[in-house]
């Protein structure tokens, strides 16, 4: 019989899992649910006598909770420090710092758009709307853009970023650039002069691949030096969308979707 | 120096003397790099806190120095004194947290900190594999920052996390133990 | 109403799942599928048939709440779907409660002798319990998701949790629980 990989997929999860019986189970004894709580009888994470878990907090408990800049700093550079251990040359770090940030990235996008459901008052995700309904997923490149640029940056650094562009080369339509003058992850750390070339926000460039990948936009992002007089720490982050990102974009611009 | 000046000049330090950043970048890059080091050790958790202990060390060498630029505190009368200093000052200005120092051991010199709050583990739910409960230390760091730093004002301290509520104790609790004074290294500027 | 609701990772690899029934107008919380012998077999199959549809709407409507998307006549099964920004799917199939002929048996009976109200409830064509398609069960829906969508983000923080990995936490699958008690 053929199967759908896809189908098989998921029936891979029914063997370990006896959710049916389970559910049954539980619900025919409920005195001894109430006397005996899951959590301690079954598999998984002891937990404080309290019971609290991450299921307990609240997700915006640390919205707006601050630690000093300096804490950051420390820690960051010593991230930086390890992963020069393990790789060989700028590019090699560069590559191993983007894949660090990768996995926040997704964390910070579901953070985030949880976190716009939740306040009925706050600013939406998408700067036009006014409303507090509940924010739209981005399907086209540039709310996804717009994203990045607005609330993601305020999350991570309290202010939106500094410039957003499309290239103007016929060559690259696929090709943004997000620019920070002054980004956070430069400001203490010092980079040996024999490293001159690494930029730490290759860290950063990795969280806005993360969302970009999460919100299904396969995207390659980079982290490029390009100080001014004004700002020495300027940075441009370069998001290079793939061909499948950009055909699709051409289809749903002919379907009218925004 | 008695806890409540230590806790009144951490207040005041924290409000007037520190540049701030949200919290949430500095708990999801230290969840980032524990993550990391876990698997790059292949869940070695053993290794992973002494890495973490590593780094810390390196963290408090460097850390001392903007601790005493931005308190401007004298020397420590004693160990009690430094107990404080740690957890009023020390923490407050760089974690905005306060642990409470308990425990001290009938000599002075061991005392534990207890971490009702830690920004580190926010958000955190440590692997469900029968063993990182048992086995890793999360907030790991803090013991080396605490050597490392103490270190660099002639102190030799040992400090090791006794339990931690990511492992299902009911607390967060660091003992801390004063090993000697580094009197030979002083350097010729303190006194 | 029976319910099978399932979380699937944006390559479809599932995450997690449960089968659970009706706790309103009198509902006892079991799941009890047209076809028991097979009830697991079956709504794995249907929920995979309705991914196309899925995929379709994902990029023709920007909500994370996409509503009823699909029905399969032959069980009688209904699919609502909620994406995360993240590319992951939660998908909730129903299946409402056998034509009467052969449900109507000594136990609910009971229950109507016990609950009047809830028995008078249970004959509204549009109650959460009954009428898979009604603006009340897409908004009893959109409420579960959106508690599910909350534990959900709450798991996905741990720095320990990667994109793709099941999800074991015996406390999630309580609060999934609870929220389907909650709200369907």
């Amino acid at each position: 019989m053929s199967q759908h990989p896809r189908h098989s997929a998921m029936l891979s999860i029914s063997t370990s899992n006896s959710n049916l019986a389970n559910a049954g189970a539980d619900k025919q004894q409920p005195s001894q649910n109430v006397s005996t709580p899951t959590q301690s009888s079954s598999p998984g994470l002891r937990v404080p006598s309290n019971r609290k878990t991450i299921y307990d907090r609240h997700l915006n408990r640390s919205r707006t909770a601050e630690l000093s800049r300096a804490s950051f700093a420390f820690l960051f550079s010593e991230m930086v420090t390890y992963a020069q251990r393990r790789v060989t040359g700028i590019q090699d770090l560069e590559k191993r710092l983007n894949e660090q940030g990768y996995p926040l990235g997704l964390r910070l996008l579901d953070l985030l758009f949880y976190r716009t459901m939740s306040s009925s008052t706050s600013s939406s995700l998408s700067s036009s709307s006014t409303s507090s309904s509940p924010p739209n997923r981005p399907l086209r490149i540039l709310p996804l853009l717009h994203l990045i640029h607005g609330p993601l940056w305020r999350l991570l650094f309290q202010r939106s970023a500094d410039a957003l562009e499309h290239s103007v080369s016929p060559e690259t339509p696929n090709e943004y650039m997000i620019t920070d003058n002054d980004p956070l992850v430069n400001t203490y750390i010092s980079v040996p002069r024999e490293m001159s070339m690494l930029n730490c926000a290759a860290f950063v460039a990795g969280i806005i691949e993360g969302v970009c990948d999460g919100c299904g936009f396969e995207a390659k992002v980079s982290a490029h030096n390009q100080p001014t007089e004004m700002w020495p720490g300027r940075t441009v982050f370069l998001l290079r969308f793939g061909d499948s990102v950009m055909e699709r974009e051409k289809v749903l611009e002919r379907a009218g979707v925004r | 120096m008695s806890t409540t000046k230590a806790s009144r000049i951490g207040e005041e330090l924290w409000k007037t003397r520190v540049d701030k950043i949200n919290a949430e970048l500095v708990t999801l890059t230290y969840g980032t790099i524990v993550a990391q080091l876990c698997q790059d050790y292949d869940s070695d958790y053993n290794e992973v806190n002494k890495q973490l202990d590593k780094m810390g060390y390196n963290i408090g060498m460097r850390l001392i120095e903007d601790f005493l630029a931005k308190s401007n505190v004298g020397r420590c009368a004693n160990f009690r004194e430094t107990a404080d200093m740690i957890a009023k000052v020390g923490f407050k200005i760089f974690l905005n947290i306060s642990p409470t120092v308990t425990n001290w051991t009938s000599d002075n010199n061991q005392f534990s900190l207890i971490f009702e709050e830690n920004p580190l583990a926010d958000f955190v739910e440590l692997p469900d594999d029968g063993r990182a409960q048992d086995e890793l230390w999360f907030s790991n760091i803090f013991c080396g920052v605490l050597r490392g730093a103490l270190e660099m004002v002639q102190m030799q301290i040992e400090a090791h996390f006794v339990s931690d509520v990511l492992r299902g104790d009911d607390t967060t609790e660091m003992r801390v133990s004063l090993v000697r004074y580094i009197e030979d290294e002083m350097p010729p500027e303190e006194e | 109403m029976s319910y099978y609701f399932t979380i699937l990772s944006p390559s479809d690899a599932p995450l997690f799942n449960i089968a659970f029934g009706t706790s309103k107008s009198g509902g006892d919380g079991i799941a009890r599928f047209r076809f028991p012998d097979s009830a697991q077999y079956m709504n794995q199959f249907v929920i995979h048939s309705s991914l196309d549809i899925v995929e379709e709407a994902q990029w023709m409507n920007g909500n994370m709440y996409l509503k009823h998307i699909d029905t399969y006549p032959p069980a009688a099964a209904y699919i609502s779907a909620f994406l995360t920004p993240s590319g992951t799917r939660f998908l909730l199939l129903h299946q409402p409660p056998q034509p009467p002929s052969t449900s109507s048996t000594g136990g609910s009976s009971l229950l109507s002798s016990s609950f009047s109200g809830a028995s008078s409830s249970r004959a509204s064509s549009s109650s959460v319990a009954a009428n898979p398609t009604s603006p009340q069960t897409e908004e009893a829906v959109r409420q579960f998701m959106n508690e599910v969508y909350e534990n959900y983000v709450k798991t996905i923080m741990s720095p320990f949790y990667r994109q793709g990995m099941e999800i074991r936490s015996p406390v999630f699958r309580t609060k999934v629980t609870a929220a389907g008690r909650k709200w369907l």
